[in-house]
Formats: structure tokens, C-alpha cells, sequence
């Protein structure tokens, strides 16, 4: 059993006039201490909104099913009343631009304090002390308590949110984007503080981006996300060498070689719409591999290979293989 | 400091605005035909003796500039804005007496319309679609759009026979001998219930539709998803972080309506027949009471250069980005 | 009124046509019934300004009744303190009120507009003049300057209008400026400075059809805010002349219906009037979210997301069930 898991996540949201848009469509995975998940996929395929739902922060009109565990116990289950407590003792996140997700006219230290205050894990001065010793922590001076948001750069910013992130002592973090709006130094930076705090605190992190070398970079796994469902999940290593899923082998294509000498390629078209039922696999219209179970039978997530599982049809011996193309992936 | 800078930046605008408007003022009503201080000397009740003081003390036998120095001398050292041409009784003493009528009446009817407003934003925001929020906006669309006076005689019709409506029997200086202070402070009271009201569903309206945008664009902001991710009692959130944030805007809005309220309630104390600043502008406008009027317009706007400069230092304490 | 900045993306900048006029009413409409309310709200007034006298059923100005007489089957919303039919004074008097109203607003379109693309344009010492006699003319209390020139002039329905239209023009021309300036350094704008473009073309062929649709949002906010403007200086004796709402109002009060209980001389204007304001407010309420859609979703809000019972995969065959790795 991991640390955290996810079974069978499904949210839907009321669209405003009619219908439901299905985001996330059955999605399961699983984190262990210490390990980092990269959680990646273009964007609307639903990561951020999965990543969301691990700590049931969704908007009114969302549904949800499914279960999100924390060792074993289902935090999901009783409602936004029931998911407070686990609420950044259990999980925390460290969200997109901290521009914004932190609150500009409260003093970085006090944001840190508060949630130590309502979670009774800390008062008064030793709350002081400890918001102090989390942003030395992560590469910040002491008395940057005392500062507002606006008078750090973005990096700081982040560096930040992710003090705050861990005043509780989470066991789980959540990323969603945390170096997006950041430029390449900077980036590098905060990676490697997570990577090094989630060595030094045994922390599990999940990263949501749509980043790929980043993800290879950083991440030990990854789940490959495609129009809300999962299409390929393993290690980084074998998502690159062994790619299972024509997504995740035409992603890594896709992505720019700083030698110059492969040519780019990118992958035509756009993901189906989600308000709608799918028949079939989703990405059939996309796919260079696309042969005759695709457009009827949606491929099921089915292990591939040790901790490898893929949801494609050419992973499946029942069906006669279409002879492979002439280029090979790297 | 950035802080002091900030502070003398707007002290000094706030003293140009007044001196434009003084300035203004004295244009307009100078170099008109009939101006303000001569028809003072053309007024019947003015007497030799008032009309000598005047040509002295406003040098209407010099020249525009000089009799605008002297406008000006005796504005700020002396605090005569002229005299009335209806009742000789000097303008700055009548206004300060409509004044002191005015202020607590606008006072109550800002006061209950600014917490109306903010809770019926607030609830407004937090159940959105809902019934409250649908009754709360409408109802705020309506008595913003209705004109003030058409309220006030609504609550004339409604309430006449309930409440006193015509006008305050007793002035708040005066007392009579056979009536205590407090029957006096009773009596006032229940005069201006009606015209706070009034006053009160005018101004609302505009509040509510602002303290509910207002709130309603914090709550979609990052950092309330933020408090909500670390777990925190949803009052918490809605009062220390959005309603926190959203109360800049408001505040300004609020300390900026203030300043044209003063001017607003004019309409009011003409319905219920106010002793007040407002009833002094219309009385000078019948009676073409030229020196009552160009003391009331400098008051108001005085008071409302006063009020943006209010506007601006809350702003500044509450934002501490201003600072930069 | 508030200032905001429509969120026009980059890309749609390339096909900014005057034709986006059109577009944006009908966008601000489709979707959207209070639009559709206060269009058709404005509709039935500006119909009523243009037909009034002759729908008329009586005269709006001789007796044609008893004074104060009830609403009865021959007036229908009764007679006023002259005996003069309050539902032909309500449809004359509202052609009054809508020029007057309309009229305003359009010299404060004008005014405002102007100033408020030349300070945003130019920038600059021009700009910095200009806003600073804005923010004097912001500080002085309209009313209380209405009054005061309409009494020195003497009352006249076009004094009447420039004065309400010369108060208004403030707002207008700061929210214009901020459209301009953000809309001059624009790609394509900058593009064409750089290829030679004259400032009268850009001017004529970028900034304005780009500012037009904000421009307009103000204005029919402006001819609400005219509206009661109207009323009120008619309430203090120095509207404008002959029949209007705002004049049906004030002889109301001075032959004081409310405590002879004729009501039906003073509640058809006052609701005219409030109908009217209303009208023109969602009108241009909608134009302006048109322009500046908020698409933000509130993270907080007394209603929370749900559970959903039954089967989530909407066609799944047997065994698409996924399940976390051992």
C-alpha cells in the first residue's frame, strides 16, 4: 500500500447551460514517502484538476467518485467538512505563480503561522520560530517573515509558498505547475530544493506539468494523462526507452533536442471534447499507430510490464499487430 | 521614505484642489452678471452701514485681482464668506448652523446604508444565484435607479401619518425652556428617521452592487484557494482573506461617495424640509441668494477634497503595495 | 462607474474591423436575459420620445379634467394638480427627459471621448494636463455646480444638457484614456507606427474601432445617470422648461399629492424615471461584462461539490477498470 493513493477518480463538471463536462475519468495511481510522481500531459487533459482532486478542492459544480487514500484511510469520503483536518497535515500544495497564491496584504511569516494556528500543531512563538527555521529551510533568510509578498521575486515567492507548504509537516506534496512562470535559473533552483527536500523529509511529491524534460529531470515516475484518463504510467526511464502508449512516445518526440539534430515534430490535431462520451480510444484520431479495435473499444490500463501498465491496444496480443513504421523512436 | 512621500504627494494635491476650487468659486460668481457680493449692496435690507463694511472688506471699488486677494484675506483670516443678501445674517454663520444640521443625518443614513450594503454584498457574493443574492441585487438595481426625491415622497405617502415628516420643530442649538434635553434629543430623533431612511435606501443600492463584485472577484482569486487548500474554517477564509482584500476597493469607493453625499442629501432635506446645508443651496437658488450660494458650493466641495483625501491615506493603509 | 480594461487577447487584434460595434450588442445580449430586459426596456422609451405626442390621449399642457382626480377609465393614471391627464403629461414628459438624457450623454461621449483619446494617445505633458483638470472637475459636486450655473444663466433645456453633459464627461474620459494607452502599445499599432502610418490613420483605423464598444458601454451608462440628473435639478426649480418627468415630480411635491394622497401624480414619473435608469444600467452593464468577461470561478462558496452515486465510464467494455499498481 502507498502513501497516497487514488482509486478510480472521477469528476465531472455542471456546465453552465447543459451537460457535464467529464474532466477526470477514472484515474488511479498511487505515491510512495519519498517518491516523486510526475503527473503530465497537455493542457485541459485533466492533471490539474486530478491533482485538485486529491485534496477534494473543487469548485461547486464539480461531482466526485472514487476514493483518495492517505495510508490506507479515505480522506475523500466525508465531504469538504470531513477534509479540513487533512487539509495541509496530511497533503499540502504548492500552486501556479505565487504571485497570487499568496495573499498580498498579510506578511509571508503570518501566512506561514496561520495554518500551524488552526491546525493546533503550533502557537505563539514556537510558531514564530518554526516559520523562521522552514524559510532557512528553503534557501530564504529568517526575517523574511516579516515581508510582504510583493517585495520578493517570483522565485522567493515560490521558495515561499513552499515553506509554507510544509509548516505541518505533510507527508504528501502537491505541485501544480511551481516553475511555470519562472525563468530557466530559477527554475532549476526550486527543482532541486524539492528533490532535496523530499530526500531529507521523505516527503512524496507529485508534480503536475506539462514540462516534459522537466519531468524526466526531477521525477522518479510518471503518469501520462490523455483527455482525463490515464494513457501510460511507469518510470521515467522506461516512458522514454520503451514507450507504450503512441502519446507518450510521440510526446517525447515532440519535445525540442537541444542537439538540433532531430527534427521536431508535433502532433496534429487536438483532444476530444469532454462533454461528450467517447467511444473508443480518445486519441485514435490523433494516433499514428491508430488500427482497427480503436474506434469501437476504449484500451484498458493493463501492466505492460513490471510497474509498467499502458491503456493501448498494440499492447494487446489478442489483436493482430499492425506492422510497425519505418522510423524508430530514439 | 516611500510612506512620507506618498502622504505630502497627496496633502499637496488635496490643498491644490482647494485652492482651484476657491479660485473657481470666486470666478464664477465675480464675473457674473449680478455678482454675489454686489447684489448684496443692491439688496434692500442692506444698510449704509453693511454696504461700507462690504465695498471695504471685498474692495468692490478695485480691480478683479485685487479684489480677489482680498477675497481670498478674508476667506482664510477672517472667515467671512460674505453676507445674505435675503437676511444680512453673515454666510459663514448660517452655513455652519445648516451644517451642523446636515451632519447628523447624513452620518446615520450613510452609516446603516454602508452596513446594509456591505452585509447584502457579502451574503450577495457567498450565496451566489442564490434567492438572497437575486432579491439583494435587484432590490439594489431599484433604489439606486429611483430618483431620491420620488423615495422620499414615497416615504411621505407610506409613513406621514406614523412619523413627523414636515419640519424639525426645534433646531439642535435651541432648546426650549419647558422641554428637557432629552424629549429635544426624542424629537429630533423622530424627525429624521424618515429622512435617514430616505437617505439610507438612496445611497445602499450602490454599496451592496460593489461590495458584491468586489467580493465576488476576491473569492476568485489564488490566495483563497490557497486558505481553503491549508484547511481553514471557511469564516476564517471569507473574512481574514477575501473579505480582507476586497474591503480596498470598497473603502475607497466608500470614502470617495462620502464627499458628494453631503451634496446628495440636498434632495433629502428639501422632501423633509431639513434644516440643513442642502435646504440652504435650494432656499439661496429661490431666492437667488448669490453670497449663501457660493459659500454652500465651497463647503461641498471642500468636503468632498477632503473626503478623496481621506480615500486616498485608507487606501494607503490598507494596501501595502501603495508604498512604492 | 468602474474602470475597467477589456481583456482583448493579442490575436484578436489582428481583426479588429469597425464592425465589432454591432457584434458587441448582440454578444452582450445573447445569453444574458437582464441584457435583453433593459434592451428592451430602452426600446419601449425611446419608441415612447418619438410617438408620445401623438399617442397621446389628451393634451399634455390644458386641462382636460378635474384636478387630482383618481385613475379612472377616461384618465387612466388620473389628473394632476392643474387637472391636466397624467398619462399624456407621462408620454410628452418623457420625450423631454430622453433628449435631454440622450443628448447629455452624447456630450460627454463626445467630450469625454475626445480628451480622454488625446491624453492616451499623446501621453506625455498632454496627458498629465489633461488628467489633471480631470481630477478638478471630479472634486466639484455636479449638482451643486449645475445649480449654480443653471441659476446664474437661467434655465434652458440646451443649458440644461451641456451642463449635465459637461459633469459627465470625467469618467468617460478616464476610462477611454486607459483603453487608448493600453491599446497604443499594442503589436499591430506599434507595427504600423514603424511602417510609416500617420497618428490621424492610426487613430482613425485601430485605436478607434478598438475603443468604440467601451466608449458606447459608458455612454448608455451616461444617459442613465442624465436621467436623474434631470429630475433632480427639476426638483430644485431649475430643469429645464415645460413637461418632464422630473418637473412632474417637483409640481407633485409642491402641491404636496403625497398628503392628499394623489398618488398617481407622482408614482408614473418616479417609476418612469427609476424604469428608465434601470434600463439603460443593464444595458450598459452587459455591454461592459461583454468586453470583460470575468471568468473567474469562485475557490469559495456556501455550496461544496458533490458525491455521484453509479458508474462513472460513460461506454466502457469489461475490464477498462483501472487499478493502482501493486
Amino acid at each position: 500500500m502507498s502513501l497516497l493513493e487514488a482509486h478510480d477518480l472521477n469528476v465531472w463538471f455542471d456546465l453552465p447551460h447543459e451537460g457535464t463536462l467529464h474532466a477526470v475519468q477514472g484515474v488511479s495511481f498511487g505515491v510512495d514517502a519519498g517518491e516523486r510522481l510526475g503527473l503530465v500531459g497537455e493542457s485541459g487533459c485533466g492533471k490539474t484538476t486530478a491533482l485538485l482532486a486529491l485534496m477534494g478542492l473543487l469548485p461547486p459544480n464539480a461531482q466526485v467518485s472514487g476514493r483518495v487514500t492517505v495510508n490506507g484511510e479515505d480522506i475523500l469520503a466525508g465531504g469538504e467538512d470531513a477534509m479540513r483536518s487533512h487539509r495541509w497535515t496530511d497533503v499540502a500544495m504548492v500552486f501556479q505563480g505565487a504571485m497570487n497564491a499568496l495573499n498580498p496584504v498579510k506578511t509571508v511569516g503570518s501566512q506561514i503561522v496561520e495554518p500551524m494556528r488552526f491546525h493546533d500543531t503550533a502557537d505563539g512563538d514556537a510558531a514564530q520560530r518554526q516559520a523562521g527555521e522552514l524559510l532557512e529551510l528553503v534557501g530564504l533568510p529568517a526575517s523574511a517573515a516579516k515581508r510582504f509578498p510583493h517585495e520578493f521575486s517570483g522565485g522567493m515567492r515560490q521558495r515561499a509558498a513552499i515553506a509554507m507548504a510544509l509548516a505541518c509537516s505533510p507527508k504528501v506534496l502537491l505541485a501544480d505547475e511551481p516553475t511555470t512562470a519562472l525563468d530557466v535559473m530559477v527554475q532549476a533552483q526550486i527543482l532541486d530544493l524539492l528533490e532535496s527536500l523530499t530526500r531529507d523529509l521523505g516527503l512524496a511529491l507529485i508534480l503536475v506539468t506539462h514540462d516534459l524534460p522537466l519531468v524526466t529531470q526531477v521525477c522518479e515516475r510518471a503518469v501520462v494523462m490523455y483527455a482525463g484518463r490515464i494513457a501510460e504510467f511507469g518510470s521515467v526511464d522506461t516512458l522514454f526507452h520503451d514507450p507504450r502508449h503512441p502519446y507518450t512516445r510521440l510526446l517525447f518526440e515532440a519535445t525540442p533536442d537541444l542537439s538540433g539534430l532531430e527534427e521536431v515534430v508535433s502532433i496534429p490535431g487536438s483532444p476530444p471534447r469532454l462533454d461528450r462520451p467517447t467511444v473508443g480510444c480518445p486519441f485514435a484520431p490523433r494516433c499514428d499507430r491508430v488500427f482497427e479495435p480503436c474506434a469501437a473499444h476504449l484500451p484498458a490500463l493493463v501492466s505492460v510490464a513490471e510497474r509498467h501498465r499502458a491503456a493501448c491496444h498494440l499492447n494487446d496480443e489478442a489483436y493482430a499487430r499492425p506492422p510497425r513504421p519505418t522510423e524508430t523512436p530514439a | 521614505m516611500h510612506r512620507t512621500e506618498y502622504v505630502l504627494k497627496r496633502i499637496a494635491f488635496a490643498l491644490m484642489t482647494v485652492f482651484v476650487a476657491i479660485t473657481i468659486n470666486f470666478l464664477l460668481f465675480h464675473a457674473l452678471p449680478g455678482s454675489a457680493v454686489t447684489s448684496a449692496l443692491r439688496s434692500p435690507h442692506a444698510s449704509p452701514e453693511l454696504r461700507a463694511t462690504l465695498t471695504h472688506e471685498f474692495g468692490l471699488d478695485k480691480s478683479l485681482f485685487q479684489q480677489y486677494v482680498l477675497y481670498l484675506n478674508q476667506l482664510f483670516f477672517h472667515a467671512n464668506m460674505g453676507v445674505s443678501f435675503v437676511d444680512s445674517v453673515p454666510v459663514t454663520a448660517t452655513l455652519r448652523t445648516a451644517l451642523g444640521n446636515t451632519i447628523p443625518l447624513v452620518f446615520v443614513g450613510t452609516f446603516v446604508a454602508i452596513v446594509v450594503g456591505i452585509v447584502t454584498g457579502l451574503l450577495s457574493a457567498w450565496r451566489r444565484s442564490g434567492v438572497v443574492d437575486k432579491v439583494s441585487t435587484n432590490s439594489a438595481i431599484v433604489f439606486y435607479a429611483l430618483p431620491t426625491q420620488f423615495i422620499g415622497m414615497m416615504l411621505i405617502l407610506l409613513f406621514g401619518a406614523y412619523l413627523p415628516t414636515s419640519q424639525m420643530r426645534n433646531e439642535v442649538e435651541n432648546f426650549f425652556s419647558d422641554q428637557s434635553a432629552w424629549s429635544n434629543l426624542v424629537d429630533i430623533g423622530r424627525h429624521m428617521v424618515l429622512p435617514a431612511l430616505c437617505l439610507a435606501l438612496t445611497l445602499f443600492g450602490e454599496y451592496t452592487l460593489v461590495v458584491r463584485s468586489s467580493m465576488l472577484e476576491t473569492l476568485g482569486e489564488d490566495y483563497v484557494l490557497t486558505a481553503r487548500a491549508k484547511g481553514l474554517p471557511q469564516r476564517r477564509i471569507v473574512v481574514a482573506h477575501a473579505l480582507r482584500n476586497a474591503m480596498l476597493p470598497i473603502a475607497t469607493l466608500v470614502a470617495l461617495s462620502l464627499g458628494y453625499i453631503v451634496a446628495g442629501a440636498i434632495l433629502v432635506e428639501i422632501v423633509f424640509t431639513w434644516p440643513g446645508i442642502g435646504r440652504a443651496v435650494y432656499s439661496a437658488v429661490l431666492d437667488r441668494d448669490y453670497p449663501m450660494l457660493q459659500g454652500a458650493f465651497l463647503i461641498l466641495t471642500l468636503s468632498v477634497v477632503f473626503f478623496n483625501f481621506v480615500a486616498d491615506l485608507l487606501y494607503f493603509k490598507l494596501d501595502p503595495r501603495i508604498a512604492q | 462607474m468602474k474602470t475597467t480594461e477589456p481583456a482583448l487577447a493579442e490575436g484578436t487584434a489582428l481583426e479588429a474591423r469597425p464592425s465589432a460595434r454591432g457584434n458587441v450588442v448582440v454578444q452582450a445580449v445573447k445569453g444574458r436575459p437582464s441584457a435583453l430586459v433593459g434592451l428592451v426596456i430602452v426600446a419601449f422609451f425611446v419608441f415612447v420620445a418619438v410617438f408620445g405626442s401623438v399617442l397621446a390621449p389628451y393634451s399634455a399642457t390644458q386641462q382636460t379634467g378635474p384636478v387630482y382626480a383618481p385613475p379612472s377609465t377616461e384618465h387612466w393614471l388620473g389628473t394632476d394638480d392643474s387637472g391636466v391627464d397624467v398619462l399624456s403629461e407621462l408620454m410628452v414628459g418623457g420625450r423631454t427627459s430622453m433628449i435631454v438624457g440622450f443628448a447629455a450623454a452624447f456630450v460627454a461621449m463626445i467630450v469625454g471621448g475626445g480628451i480622454g483619446l488625446i491624453a492616451g494617445y499623446a501621453g506625455g505633458k498632454t496627458d498629465g494636463a489633461l488628467m489633471r483638470v480631470t481630477d478638478y472637475f471630479l472634486v466639484i459636486p455636479d449638482l451643486v455646480l449645475m445649480i449654480v450655473i443653471v441659476t446664474v444663466f437661467g434655465p434652458s433645456r440646451l443649458l440644461v444638457i451641456l451642463v449635465i453633459g459637461l459633469l459627465l464627461w470625467t469618467a468617460t474620459a478616464r476610462i477611454v484614456r486607459s483603453q487608448v494607452k493600453s491599446i497604443r502599445e499594442r503589436v499591430y499599432v506599434r507595427r504600423a507606427r514603424s511602417l510609416g502610418a500617420s497618428h490621424r490613420r492610426i487613430v482613425f483605423q485601430h485605436v478607434l474601432p478598438q475603443v468604440a464598444p467601451l466608449l458606447i458601454a459608458t455612454t448608455v451608462l451616461a444617459i442613465a445617470y442624465a436621467i436623474f440628473d434631470e429630475s433632480a435639478l427639476a426638483f430644485l426649480g431649475v430643469g429645464v422648461p415645460g413637461v418632464s418627468w422630473g418637473n412632474m415630480l417637483e409640481h407633485a411635491f409642491e402641491r404636496t399629492a403625497m398628503t392628499q394622497g394623489a398618488w398617481w401624480a407622482f408614482v408614473p414619473p418616479g417609476l418612469a424615471i427609476g424604469l428608465a435608469v434601470i434600463g439603460c444600467y443593464l444595458m450598459g452593464q452587459a455591454i461592459e461584462d461583454a468586453l470583460n468577461p470575468r471568468l473567474r470561478v469562485a475557490h469559495l462558496s456556501i455550496k461544496s461539490w458533490r458525491f455521484r452515486g453509479g458508474s462513472a465510464a460513460p461506454v466502457a467494455p469489461e475490464g477498462s477498470a483501472q487499478e493502482p499498481r501493486p
